[in-house]
C-alpha cells in the first residue's frame, strides 16, 4: 500500500465539461447502498439552468475535505479522517444534532427522519464507499448502517465507476490532477490548474478556512 | 385545568404527526438546488464563523466558565452577606393565582430539564455521545414543548407589570439591597428590576430559543418561508439559529441560576410564593415596597405594622 500524504489523498473531482446531468451517479449510489428514500448522498446540480453557454452541471457529495469542518464542530467527536483522506463518522456515537451540516460547505450531511416525533436520525453522508468506523469491515451490520464498503474490496466508489462520460473522477489527488490536465490540454480550453478550479478550491484548498 | 390538558394533548399530537420516512428532497432548500446557495455563501458567511466558534469549543467552555463564575459569586454573597430572612409568622399577601403558579411551575420544570440537557449536549464528547446524549436531546425537545405551553399565560399575566419603571434605575444602583445585610425598603413594584430583567430574558428570549431550536429540529422546512423573509439561504438561517441558540442559551442558563439562588437561598423561603401563592407581608413591604403602597391605596390590604419598623419610601 502506498504511503499517503497531501498529494495523494483520495479525492473526488467532477469535470464540469463532461457532466451531462444524467444523474447516474446519484442513482447508482442510492441503489448500491440501499439508501432510504429521504437520503441522497450524491446529487447532480445544474447551475445557470437554461442560460446558453453558461449552463453547467456538476455532481456533489461529501468532498472529504482536508480540514473537514464537519469534524471540527461535531460535539461528540464522531468523525475519523483516515490517513488516505476519507472522512468517516460513527453513527453509533452521532446524536443527529446537525452541526456538521451547518459547518459543511457542501450540504453533504443528510438526516433521515425516524421515530414517532419525526426526529432526526444519525447523520448519513457519502463514505467514498468505505463503510464506517468502529464496525466490522464488510459485515452485514456495516452494510445496514453505511452501505457497501467497496474500498475494502479494492473497488472504486460506485458513482465514479458507473459515470458514463467519466466526468466524475475519484482517486489519489495527483493522479486526478494529471488526468484532468491531460483532458484540458487535449480539448484546448478549461482551467489549466485544477487547484484553480472553484470546486477544488472550495473543497480542498482550504488552509485558511478555519 | 382541563383546557390546559387539552392544549398539551393538541401540541403533543401535532408533534406526533407521522412525517413520511422519506421526504422527497428533489426541491429541498438544503440539499437540492439550494445546495448551490450553501456553497456560494460558505466563504465569509456564517458557516465559517460557526465553524470557528464551535470548532474551538467556545460555547462549551464559555458556558462552564460563566456558570462557575456565577456560582463563585453566589458563594461569596452567601458567606459575606448571607440570605435575607423575613418573618414567616406575619400576615400574608396573595400574590399569584393558580394559572400563574401552574404556568410558572411548568416553565420551572421544563427549564430544570432544558438547561442541564443543553449543557450535556454542548459537552457531548465528554459524555461519550451515542444513546445517552441522544436521550438528553430527546428530553430537551420534550421539555421545549412544555415550556412553549407555559410561556403564553406568563406573557398574558405579567407583561404589563414587567415594563420598566423609573424607580428600577434606583433598584439597579443599589442592586436591590442584596449587597447589604440591612433590611430596608427597596424601590420595586410587584416585580423588581432583577425579576423584570429575568422576565425579558426568559420570555422573549425563550421564544427566540424555541424558534431557533425549532428551526434546527425541523431543519429543511418549507412551509414557513423564513429564509425568503430574511433574504438568506436556508442553511444560513440554520447557522444563525445555532449561534443565537447557543449564545442566548448561555445567557438563559446564567439568569436561571440567579433566579434559583434568589428564590431558594438568597431570600429565605421566597419559593413558597410560587407554590401556595402567598408572599410574606414583611417581604412585600421591604422588597416590593411600591406594590405594597399600591395594594394599600387600593384597599386590598390593611396598612402594615411594618410601617412602624421601617421607613416608607417616597
Ligand atoms: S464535504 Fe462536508 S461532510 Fe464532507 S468532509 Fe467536507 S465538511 Fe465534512
Ligand atoms: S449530526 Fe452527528 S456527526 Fe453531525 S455534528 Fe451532530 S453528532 Fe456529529
Amino acid at each position: 500500500m502506498s504511503e499517503f500524504n497531501q498529494n495523494n489523498r483520495l479525492k473526488f473531482y467532477c469535470d464540469n465539461d463532461r457532466c451531462i446531468d444524467c444523474n447516474g451517479c446519484a442513482v447508482a449510489c442510492d441503489e448500491a447502498h440501499e439508501l432510504p428514500i429521504g437520503v441522497r448522498r450524491r446529487r447532480v446540480i445544474t447551475l445557470n439552468e437554461g442560460v446558453i453557454g453558461k449552463e453547467v452541471s456538476t455532481s456533489i457529495a461529501c468532498m472529504h475535505c482536508e480540514d473537514a469542518p464537519c469534524s471540527l464542530v461535531c460535539p461528540v467527536d464522531c468523525f475519523v479522517i483516515r490517513p488516505d483522506g476519507i472522512v468517516l463518522h460513527d453513527k453509533e456515537v452521532c446524536i443527529g444534532c446537525g452541526y456538521c451540516l451547518y459547518a459543511c460547505p457542501f450540504g453533504a450531511p443528510q438526516f433521515p427522519r425516524e421515530g414517532v416525533f419525526g426526529a432526526k436520525g444519525s447523520m448519513d453522508k457519502c463514505t467514498m464507499c468505505a463503510g464506517g468506523v468502529n464496525i466490522q469491515t464488510n459485515s452485514e451490520h456495516e452494510f445496514e448502517e453505511y452501505g457497501q464498503n467497496r474500498i475494502a474490496e479494492g473497488k472504486v466508489p460506485v458513482c465514479a465507476a458507473m459515470c458514463s462520460t467519466k466526468a466524475l473522477l475519484v482517486g489519489e489527488s495527483d493522479i486526478i490532477e494529471q488526468i484532468y490536465l491531460d483532458r484540458v490540454s487535449a480539448r484546448g480550453y478549461g482551467v489549466k490548474n485544477i487547484k484553480e478550479s472553484p470546486t477544488w478550491k472550495i473543497a480542498y484548498y482550504t488552509k485558511d478556512r478555519v | 385545568m382541563r383546557v390546559i390538558l387539552a392544549f398539551i394533548a393538541c401540541v403533543m399530537s401535532a408533534f406526533a404527526l407521522h412525517l413520511p420516512d422519506g421526504t422527497n428532497q428533489y426541491d429541498s432548500n438544503v440539499w437540492a438546488a439550494g445546495r448551490v446557495e450553501n456553497i456560494k455563501g460558505y466563504e465569509g458567511g456564517m458557516g465559517e464563523i460557526f465553524t470557528f466558534i464551535q470548532g474551538n469549543n467556545y460555547f462549551a467552555y464559555g458556558v462552564v466558565a460563566i456558570i462557575l463564575a456565577v456560582i463563585g459569586a453566589f458563594i461569596l454573597h452567601f458567606l459575606i452577606i448571607g440570605p435575607k430572612h423575613f418573618s414567616h409568622d406575619g400576615k400574608k399577601v396573595y400574590a399569584f393565582d393558580i394559572v400563574e403558579r401552574i404556568s410558572h411551575g411548568i416553565a420551572a420544570l421544563s427549564w430544570v430539564i432544558l438547561v442541564p440537557t443543553g449543557i450535556i449536549m454542548m459537552w457531548g464528547s465528554s459524555f461519550g455521545g451515542g444513546a445517552f446524549v441522544n436521550f438528553m436531546q430527546d428530553l430537551h425537545v420534550i421539555a421545549t414543548v412544555f415550556f412553549t405551553i407555559s410561556v403564553f399565560p406568563m406573557i398574558f399575566y405579567w407583561t404589563i407589570r414587567m415594563l420598566p419603571a423609573v424607580y428600577d434605575i434606583r433598584w439597579m444602583f443599589i442592586v436591590g439591597g442584596y449587597l447589604s445585610k440591612k433590611k430596608r425598603p427597596v424601590p420595586a413594584g410587584k416585580f423588581n428590576a432583577g425579576q423584570k430583567a429575568w422576565y425579558w430574558v426568559a420570555i422573549p428570549g425563550g421564544l427566540v430559543m424555541i424558534a431557533t431550536g425549532a428551526a434546527m429540529y425541523f431543519l429543511d422546512f418549507k412551509a414557513v418561508p423564513v429564509a425568503d423573509w430574511l433574504g438568506i439561504s436556508q442553511i444560513e438561517v440554520l447557522r444563525w439559529s445555532v449561534i443565537i441558540h447557543n449564545i442566548l442559551g448561555i445567557v438563559c442558563a446564567v439568569f436561571f441560576l440567579v433566579h434559583i439562588y434568589m428564590a431558594a437561598i438568597a431570600i429565605h423561603g421566597a419559593i413558597w410564593s410560587m407554590v401556595n401563592g402567598y408572599k410574606e407581608e414583611e417581604e412585600v413591604y421591604v422588597l416590593h415596597h411600591y406594590w405594597y403602597q399600591e395594594l394599600v391605596s387600593k384597599n386590598k390590604i390593611p396598612v402594615s405594622d411594618y410601617e412602624k419598623v421601617y421607613d416608607k419610601l417616597k
